[in-house]
Formats: structure tokens, sequence, C-alpha cells
């Protein structure tokens, strides 16, 4: 494990090299340690099976070295990096791939200014940090125990299926440059998501934590949870072809946003002209009830972060307010690059995810921290039921995509668990799983938005990013389809 | 004199010479570890030169080279999984330090397998279908395979690969005022990894890369961006840019085809979905994903067996041991489906990351569904012969259960014949975007154009469409198959947990079902 000092060291002897180099203009030094745990768990009660099917790991370290090179009168830009040593000949070594790497970007402007202090300190837990293998495994154990128990509670025996896992994610950086930037950052993120079944009833259920320290973190309960949601879809029906007003609960709509809203809120899209929200900013896009926000600074939030990965302090971006396009996430490199479309944005948002952490092999790509979704006016959770009066409740979708392009807007997904028919404000049977497929457009589903609940969870699908603290929300005139289920 | 040598010169994959021993010597150290069953090693080492370009622009190269390893352990009186992975680098890259980093690297899976194995024994009470791993048997095979080129990518100057990705996107933009964005990724090199194991099983796998992708958006102005997104690639050398590839054109040529199907498609009509099915002929790109969605991923075994039921799903084909599809028409008896890494494409390879010989399996054969693709653990649990099926996307991530080349096999019949006989229809030309339900029994699928067929001809031509049906009925109403069979690189396969995106090869001839028509 590589401390925080010595990568810290490891930059600062990394910019006294490159300011020695007579044809470098400006450089950006990035250090990175990072561990990725996994216990991935598999119970079957009807096939053989494992349990905590593997615990594994994966780790990585190095540095890299962006530099801007002299090129007779212009300028052009390299970036090198090298893996697993943070040595002096380390940055020798990667200054030189840098400068063999060079190429002439017109669109390169600089790199970031220092801009203010973080808000976080000290918000990682060195338990985690320091965890031992007895204890990863552990972790798994626990989780498939919450969910087992509750199954043996209710004497489910047979046909069950027990899925998922606990990630722990540990992540040490740190980062300089020629402007003056020179700073840290340490975390770690715990996750469970547990996906329960009882296959021969057609239902499934799941339960979900996200942490950032061991003492609040509770697989066991996640693995309840995922149970309970499991027995109570049981005798689910199914329903007919048409126009609902739904609910969207916090697991589809951390979907929604994870893999449709978000990458469109983002300048990269906009740089390639695909997101239904170009030329839009200013103007209304959704319902006047919707406020979103990204905002790494969230005590406690397992998208939090201190700085990013190019030094500058995490805070809010305002992304939509009461129903205004007001911003876009931003990095350094694009915030510059399309300054002349828009108002600048504060770049807080250039990381470096890739593979298993915060990766120094990679130039910063923007990235949400923790998404938050927010009503003007947030009502209780009975009260979002009355709402849509008669309906669907969404409780979890899955594969979704924008199918025609995300500009387009158009998406499909299909409701896997969790799910439940309303009427008259109140829920009165469970939804199969499997056997509604949702086709609609995300410009739709943001312009009916009827209510938002206050409680919020943090929320992250397979594959995301980010965290998002999702609430519920009703949607009316949501297109949803019959489609075959599986069934044997 | 003494010469001093750059660090980046030992990583190359020749360095994997050196290491024979020393990974040799590790796996044997594993005897003296109480109760270990079985281990295995794999290191890689991944030499690539890349570059990318927008507009005209670069936007990035690099000459690099990475250097990984993961260690699988079986262990325990309950035998149990461990694993650990690591990346290494160019100041730990000999075999010295290397050693010392496998050692370390095995102590730790040891350690995982033995806690992992002990509380597996504790839970039995509580969870009685807990069994001890049990791997099935495999030929144990010493090889070296050496990667297949005409143009070794090793000498492709950094700089041509620059220029051709600059210039490429400048000649798409070029093609119209309405290109509003142009794109172009080249990466090429080689691949080289060593696998050993403690059941004394050494082989030695290169396999070359080189893949060109493209991305373009037309835009009439106020009008939907029209966005195209598609890949050239094989695991061959620079050739494959030249004209040794599946659409016989060069990396440009591919690309200004695309752009200007892109921007032909801005003056097109919109495709209205429809309620009921209607015959539709999809073409070979389309049927890559096709095949890749609802006949690919169902038969991986692993899924079959719920491993996957968290994340990528179950399959559609297996209920529990008494109740799937094993043996049963699932698909028109003209439908033969099946795996093969012994062909060409991105799925081709002798031998999986558990060292079995990779095997072709047949899936759907006239229509009756045959057998799952497999790794050892599912293939003793399933009692069948392992087939070889198991991959990562790096050394240092954990093998899954993956597709090979997973295709639909050649017909007989000319597609102009297939489009011929249809009166009133629609065709259905390249695939785009995916989603599929969660056991794949039911796909939602776009694709790149879409032609009204009349009479026997195609006319109109729609944008943003698609298609979407049940599996089991698309399949089962199949009543044609073209003479045109091709593999397609589909090189964003996503599955497992971390997230691990795999190359694979898919390919199809022409084929006339019946669907409902998807549009905007």
């Amino acid at each position: 494990m590589i401390t925080i000092e010595e990568l810290r060291t490891c930059i600062r002897n990394g910019m006294d090299f490159v300011k020695r180099q007579k044809d470098v203009i400006d450089a950006e030094i990035f250090a990175s340690w990072n561990e990725h745990i996994t216990v991935r768990l598999n119970y079957t009660s009807d096939i053989p099976c494992n349990g905590v099917h593997e615990p594994k790991s994966t780790q990585m370290n190095g540095i890299s070295l962006w530099v801007v090179f002299r090129a007779g009168k212009g300028i052009k830009v390299g970036f090198g990096s090298v893996s697993n040593t943070i040595s002096q000949k380390g940055i020798r070594e990667a200054f030189r791939k840098a400068r063999k790497n060079r190429i002439y970007d017109p669109d390169f402007k600089s790199f970031p200014l220092p801009a203010g202090k973080p808000t976080l300190e000290n918000y990682h837990d060195p338990a985690a940090m320091e965890m031992s293998d007895e204890t990863i495994v552990d972790l798994g154990w626990k989780g498939l125990k919450g969910a087992l128990a509750e199954f043996n509670k209710g004497h489910f025996n047979k046909s069950i299926i027990v899925g998922g896992d606990i990630t722990i994610i540990k992540e040490r950086v740190a980062i300089a440059n020629t402007h003056g930037i020179d700073d840290f950052d340490e975390s770690t993120i715990l996750m469970t998501n547990i996906t329960s079944m009882i296959e021969k009833e057609r239902v499934k259920g799941t339960g979900w934590t996200t942490s950032t320290h061991m003492s609040s973190f509770n697989p066991e309960e996640a693995g309840k949870e995922s149970a309970e949601s499991a027995i109570k879809t049981i005798g689910g029906g199914r329903i007919s072809s048409g126009t609902y007003n739904v609910i969207f609960g916090r697991q589809p709509l951390t979907d929604l946003f994870t893999n449709i809203i978000i990458p469109a809120l983002s300048l990269s899209t906009v740089n390639v002209s695909d997101t239904p929200f170009l030329k839009k900013l200013g103007q209304r896009v959704t319902s006047d009830l919707l406020n979103v926000y990204d905002d790494g600074t969230i005590k406690g939030a397992a998208g939090s972060k201190r700085i990013s990965c190019e030094g500058i302090p995490t805070g809010r971006t305002n992304l939509i307010y009461n129903g205004f396009l007001v911003g876009f996430l931003a990095n350094n490199y694009l915030s510059q690059k399309l300054e002349n479309v828009f108002t600048s944005f504060i770049p807080r948002n250039g990381f470096r995810y890739y593979k298993d952490g915060r990766s120094h092999t990679i130039q910063p790509r923007i990235c949400p921290t923790n998404i938050v979704i927010e009503g003007k006016d947030e009502i209780d959770r009975q009260s979002l039921f009355s709402k849509i009066h008669n309906g669907v409740y969404i409780g979890r979708i899955w594969y979704t995509y924008p199918i025609n392009g995300l500009a387009a807007g158009d998406f499909t997904s299909t409701i896997i668990a969790d799910s439940y028919l309303v009427e008259k404000g109140k829920i009165v049977k469970p939804l199969q799983p499997n056997t509604i497929r949702i086709n609609s457009n995300i410009k739709d589903i943001l312009n009916n938005i009827i209510a938002i609940s206050k409680d919020k969870k943090q929320t992250i699908v397979w594959g995301g990013e980010e965290i998002v603290l999702a609430p519920e929300m009703a949607v009316q005139g949501v297109k949803l389809d019959n489609i075959s289920g599986f069934t044997p | 004199m003494i010469r001093r040598i750059p660090i980046a010169s030992r990583i190359k994959i020749a360095l994997i010479d050196a290491l024979q021993e020393t990974v040799t010597k590790v796996i044997q150290q594993t005897g003296s570890l109480h109760n270990c069953k079985y281990a295995d090693i794999r290191i890689g080492i991944n030499e690539m030169k890349h570059a990318s370009a927008e507009d005209g622009k670069a936007k990035g190269a690099g000459e690099d080279a990475s250097i990984s390893f993961g260690i699988r352990m079986l262990a325990g009186e309950m035998t149990a999984w461990g694993y650990y992975g690591q990346e290494l680098g160019e100041a730990e890259s000999t075999p010295k330090s290397i050693h010392k980093k496998l050692t370390l690297g095995m102590h730790t899976a040891y350690a995982r397998a033995v806690t992992n194995a002990k509380k597996k024994a504790e839970f039995q009470s509580l969870a009685p279908s807990l069994r001890e791993v049990n791997l099935a048997k495999i030929d144990i095979c010493n090889d070296t395979i050496h990667a297949t080129f005409d143009e070794d990518p090793r000498n492709a100057p950094l700089k041509d690969i620059i220029t051709l990705c600059t210039t490429t996107s400048q000649d798409m933009r070029s093609i119209s005022k309405d290109v509003h964005y142009t794109y172009a990724h080249v990466q090429t090199g080689i691949n080289r990894e060593l696998f050993c194991s403690t059941e004394g099983a050494c082989i030695d796998q290169s396999y070359a890369l080189t893949q060109g992708v493209v991305s373009v958006v037309a835009q009439k102005a106020g009008g939907i961006p029209e966005i195209c997104y598609d890949y050239v690639g094989d695991l061959r050398g620079w050739e494959v840019l030249k004209d040794k590839n599946v659409y016989q054109q060069s990396f440009d040529e591919f690309a200004l085809l695309r752009t200007r199907e892109t921007v032909e498609l801005i003056d097109a009509e919109f495709l209205s979905a429809t309620d009921e099915p209607v015959i539709v002929v999809t073409n070979p790109h389309f049927n890559a994903l096709l095949v890749h969605e609802i006949v690919g991923h169902p038969t991986e075994a692993d899924r079959a067996l719920k491993l996957e039921t968290a994340y990528a799903g179950r399959s559609w084909l297996f209920w529990d041991f008494d109740d799937n599809e094993l043996e049963k028409q699932i698909a028109s008896p003209l439908l033969t489906a099946y795996s093969d890494p012994s062909i060409h494409g991105y799925g081709h390879y002798k031998y999986d990351m558990e060292g079995t010989p990779g095997k072709r399996v047949n899936l759907i054969e006239n229509g009756i569904f045959k057998g799952f693709m497999n790794g050892r653990e599912q293939a003793a649990i399933l009692n069948q012969p392992p087939n070889g099926s198991m991959r990562a996307t790096e050394s240092y991530y954990v093998p899954l259960v993956r597709m090979t080349n997973t295709v639909f096999a050649n017909g007989n019949t000319p597609p102009s014949e297939i489009i011929a006989e249809v009166r009133d229809g629609y065709y259905i030309v390249n695939h785009r975007i995916p989603s599929i339900s969660e056991s794949r029994e039911n796909f939602r699928i776009s694709s790149q154009r879409v032609y009204k067929i009349e009479n026997g001809q195609t006319t109109t031509l729609y944008r943003q469409g698609g298609i979407t049906a049940d599996s089991k009925d698309f399949l089962m109403n199949i009543d044609a198959i073209g003479n045109d069979f091709e593999v397609f690189p589909v090189p964003h396969c996503g599955k497992g947990q971390p997230m691990q995106i795999m190359r694979v090869g898919n390919g199809s001839p022409t084929l006339r079902s019946k669907a409902r028509l998807t549009g905007h």
C-alpha cells in the first residue's frame, strides 16, 4: 500500500524534474494508488454452489505526466504514464513517453488554475484501508446470511437464488501542476448490492447499502431487504400494454439518471452534439418540479471526493433548477474548448475513473460524483401514491439504453423486480418480473413529472459511476408493453 | 562504457520468455500450502499503439505496454475460491521482482480461499446446497501459439497512426456541411499471455489486435441529429485497416461510407412503430448483434446456473435441471447456431484462460437447442465436457464464460431472393443499440437504416427504427436464411462484477422473420 505522503513526494519530485526540462512550458503530474475488492455472492438452493463465489481484488498504482512542449512557434501536448512505480525513474519514464506521444491539439488551452479550498477533510475510513482478508470474506457471508435468514424465517428453502456483491474501493491520489495546484485525496467506498429470488414463485427482490465507513456498513441488512422484497412480491400478475401513471422507485430513477439523463447533462455529449439538451441552456427542459445537481462534498455520501482528478475542489454544480437547464458537468479541457459556446462552467468533474479506481493511465474525463434529485415541492410517500391514483410502482428496471442515440431521447428498459400495481393510491398487487418493457422518450418522462418524494437514499446501479441520492418520482402517461416473461 | 537501457525497453511481449521459469517456480510453491487443491497463474503483456482525432484534429496518441497477473486458488477443507490480481509496471518487470509479487499474490489468494472455505463449512446448515468446488477434467496442454499477422502491428509508426486518424476524421467532416462531428480512433498491437497451473499446464498464447472506430454526427438545422458509431477490426496486424477485414475496405473507405449513410439518413422519414408483427429481413450486420443477445448470452453456462442473476441476467433456456430447453425446439428447423473459437474474428483462440482447448459448441442444430458454452466448474455441475469458453479482458481479472465467435450458420439462399419474395415488409440494415430483457427472452434492437420492401423491392428509407420481439417467436418464425455469412467485430460486451468489457465475434447471414417495428 502506498501512502498519501509517498504520492505527494512523488509529484513534487516530478514537478522539480519537469521544471528543469528546457522544452516544457507547462505540466500536470498525477499519482495514484487504488485497490478494488469484490466479494461476489452466488447461492442457489437447487444447484450446487459456493455461497461466496470468489473474494477477489485488483490493485494498481502509478504516475502520469501531461506535458505542454514548445514546438516551433506553437505547442504540442503529450501524455505518458507508468504503472506500479512512483519512483524518480518512473517520473523520467512517464516524461519520456509524454514527449514521444506529443501531438498538436489546437483545442488544448491550459491546465487548471487553483480554485479555492476543498470542503472535505479526512473523510475516508482508515479501518477500511487496512481491512484484512478475513474481514473481506466475512462481509460476503454476512450479506448472504441476511438474505438466507429472512427466507428461512418465511420457510422458503427451495428455488432460492441470492446473488450480488460486496465491493470496497480504496483510492489515494495526489496531483500538481505548473499553475500552482498541489493537492491530494483519500477515499473509501463500501457498497453492497444483493438480488434475491424465489424462482418458482417468479419473484425477485433487491437490497443495497452504501457507506464510506465500516462502522455504518451493513451488508446483512441489504441481504435481508432483498429477501423481504422478494417475498412481498409473491403472487404477482401481469398487466396489459398501455399508457400508465407510474412511480419510479429509487433504483429505476437511478438507472434512468445513470444511463440517460446524466450523460445528457455532460459537456462530453455536448462536444459531440449527442444530447437532447443541446442549445437548451437557460430554457425549460423538464417539469418545473425538478431540481438536479451534482455535489461531491456531501459528507457520508459514497460519491464524495475532496478534489477532482485535476486538483479542483469538488462542489455543487446545478444542472436543472425548477425545470430550467442551468448547467453541464465539465472538466477543464472541455470547459475551455467550449467556452465560446457556453459561459464557462467550473470544471469540478474531471475524474480519471477507469477500470478499478482513479487511474493514472488516462487523462481526465467527465464523471459525476453524487447526483441529487430534488423536488420543488417534495411530498411524503403516501401522497406520492395518491398523486398517481391508479398505475404502477416500478421498483427495479434493467438494460436501460437510449435506443436511437442519446440526442433523440428514446429509451427502453424492462421491469425486473420490486414492482406493484397501484389502485386508488394504494399498492394492491405485485407485478410479475420480466413481463413489461418500458418504451418511452426521456423528454416525455421529465416533462410529465407530477410529484417527487422527500425521502432519498444513496443508490447505485450496475456499471454506474455515480451515487444518486434518489427519491421516488411520480410520472404520468408512461408507455408500457407486455412481453413474454421467462417461464418454463 | 555501460549503455543505459531505457526502462521501457524491458516491457515487451518477449519478456514472457524469461518469465516461464519464474511462474513455474511460484506454481510449484503452492505444493507447500496446506490443503491447496489447485492454482493457476496468468501473466500477460499487452503492447499497443493508439491514436484518436476529432474533426481532423489529433486528440491523443500513445505507444505503451502493460503487464499484469492474476492468481486463482482453490484451497481449504471445503474447497473454495480465492483470487488476487495486480497490474505490474516497468520498475518491477524483472523475473526476480515478478517472482516476489507473484509469491505475495499467491499467499493473498490462498488466505482468501482458506477463509472462504472455512466460512462455507460453517454455513452448510443454513445453506445445504453449498458444495466443494469441483473442476471438470481436461487434457493438460503445453503449447505456444504465435500471433498471426501479415504486417506486424509493432512496426506501424505512431505518426502514421495519428495521421490516419486526423485525415480520416477530416475526410469524414468534409463530406457535407451537415456533418457536425467526426471521430476516428485506431489501435494496433499484440497481447501475449502465459498460463500455468498446478496440473502441469503451460500455455503461451499471443494474438495481434487491430481496430478502427468511427463516429459521425449529422444534423439538419433544427432537426434531430443522426449518429453512427461503428467498428472495423480483427485479431490480426496492420493489414486489417488496409482491406483485410469483413468489409474488405480500408479504414478511410469504411469511415466515409458510414458518413455518407448518416448524411443520407437526416433527410429520411422517421420509422413508425407497429402494434403487430410484420415481415422483416435482417442483414448480417444486424443479425450479429441479434445472435449475440438472444442466443450467445443465454447459452453461457454461468448465466444458466444463475451466477449472473444480480447483473447480466439469467437464461431463458434453463429454468432448472428438470425444466429447460435442452434438446427441445426453440427455433425454425432452418436455423443452426454455434460458437467457434477456431474461426477468424474477435473470439478466436486456441486455448481459453483455464487452459482448456477451445472447441466449436453447437448451440442450436436445425432449431433444436443443444448446449451451453462453459468453463470447468460449470461443466462439472452440468455434467458436460468442458468446451473452453472462459476468458478475461485483462490478466488480472477473473475469467468468465464468454462468447467466442458466436454465429447463426450460413444458409443457401441469395439475400436478393429473400427480399424479392417479400410483397410487404421491411429490410433492417446494420445494428445499432440493444436492450434485452433479463433472461434474454425478449429484445428491442435499433438499426442504422430501415427500408420498406414493396413487391420484392426495397423502396423508402427510414431512420431511427428497429425491431422488437420475444426471442423464441422471432427464432421460430425464421423462414429464410441467406448465403451471405460474415463475422463482425463486437468490441463492447459487458459482463461480471467488476464489469469486464470483452471483444467477441458475432456473425450471421441474412434472415427473414417477423417482428414489431420500433420507431421514434
